[in-house]
């Protein structure tokens, strides 16, 4: 039996968007152990992340997609995971973008996002798409703003508590 | 990534081939129950999820990862059994897990060594099972499958036993190889109807 782990490489201005690997481990734990994933479920210890990374690649099997991690072309550093998610329990598929450390500031998630967004528009043919934010979580409401997606409504998830589910413009608005 | 391929195992009962989304909601409703108590769950729909996910991309990521072990004539699924590896794991690990309403039928006895001789004929040349020392019903199997408690290995984290699996030598053509067969051979058998408590 052929398991396929696919996925294709998005380019951006200033990015590459690819496959999950294991040469991302090390900058995925250090994202995981810092109090910047307080909001995406962290801290987590080595071995979480590490099942995290895994999970990263399951799910372009369990779902055909899921998130990239971006790379910064100018000096090849692995700098976030972006990308189209929905794992059980989320009400509907999600745009997500976890920015690792020194990455901000940049509008990398706003790059990422967008391709990631007309990916999902233009390639898989979806038709809306949301983001979920913890709230507090106002860097991430931010580059949802800056996306120009509005809020939507409340959500609950039943591991990350209050959350609020942000609605992205639609296909044609962003064609 | 890349196209990984997930060999198909087969035994006497059964078939190993790779989880596949359609087997999800058997391994969730297992790590729901109490069955998972030993293997970090109860867990939510959410958490549960999110491992299945991680034990297909184990594969991705190692190579190796762990099989759906399928009854060979109804196709239905009993359990999981397989190579393990996540980060902070001192050695290569053979685990598995049997849906709580399948056990006592010996396929996890059938699988786990149908796995491990996959392994060993693949260039490994010996494997550990971390069990919880609670786990009584994992400590008999790992018994039953040779491997004896390593007290000097490396754990996880200290509240895990470390059983040791015969070498690849020890189950060419011995007496412990051809005892495990025939514990086999007896479940498989129709005729054969233990009796006492069920083991996996």
């Amino acid at each position: 039996m052929t398991v396929t782990f696919s996925a294709p490489e998005l380019e951006t201005e200033r990015l590459i968007l690819r496959a999950p690997d294991l040469s991302d481990f090390d900058a995925f734990a250090a994202f995981y152990a810092s109090p910047r994933a307080s909001f995406v479920g962290g801290p987590l210890s080595r071995e979480l992340s590490w099942r995290s990374l895994a999970l990263e690649a399951g799910h372009w099997v369990l779902r055909g997609f899921g998130r990239w991690t971006v790379i910064e072309k100018e000096t090849k550093a692995t700098v976030g995971i972006v990308g189209l998610w929905h794992p059980e329990g989320f009400p509907e598929n999600e745009l997500g973008w976890d920015l690792f450390d020194g990455a901000t500031g940049k509008g990398y998630a706003t790059e990422a996002g967008r391709a990631a967004r007309d990916y999902a528009y233009g390639t898989l043919g979806w038709t809306t798409l949301t983001s979920l934010i913890a709230v507090g979580n106002d860097g991430s409401r931010r580059v949802a703003e800056r996306l120009g997606a509005s809020y939507d409504r409340d959500f609950t998830h039943e591991r990350f508590g209050d959350m609020q589910v942000w609605r992205h413009p639609g296909p044609e608005a962003c064609g | 990534m890349s196209h990984t391929t997930i060999p198909t195992i087969e035994t006497q009962r059964l078939v190993l081939r790779g989880p596949q989304p359609e087997d999800y909601p058997n391994f969730k409703a297992t790590f729901a129950s109490y069955r998972s108590r030993f293997m970090g769950g109860p867990l939510n729909p959410y958490e549960a999820w999110m491992l299945y996910a991680a034990e297909i991309g184990h594969w991705d990521i190692r190579g190796f990862g762990m099989w759906m072990i399928h009854d060979k004539d109804s196709d239905d699924t009993y359990g999981m059994a397989g190579g393990w590896q996540p980060a902070g794991w001192p050695e290569r690990e053979i685990a598995w897990i049997i849906w709580p309403d399948k056990a006592g039928k010996g396929y996890a006895l059938e699988a786990t060594h149908a796995v491990r001789a996959h392994y060993y004929a693949n260039g490994w040349d010996g494997a550990v099972s971390y069990l919880d020392p609670m786990n009584l019903d994992s400590i008999r199997l790992a018994e039953r499958l040779g491997a004896t408690k390593d007290k000097t290995a490396q754990t996880i984290d200290g509240s895990d036993a470390v059983y040791r699996h015969p070498s690849p030598d020890a189950l060419d053509g011995t007496q412990l190889a051809h005892g495990i067969e025939m514990e086999i051979g007896h479940y498989a058998d129709p005729m054969f109807k233990p009796k006492g408590w069920a083991l996996d």
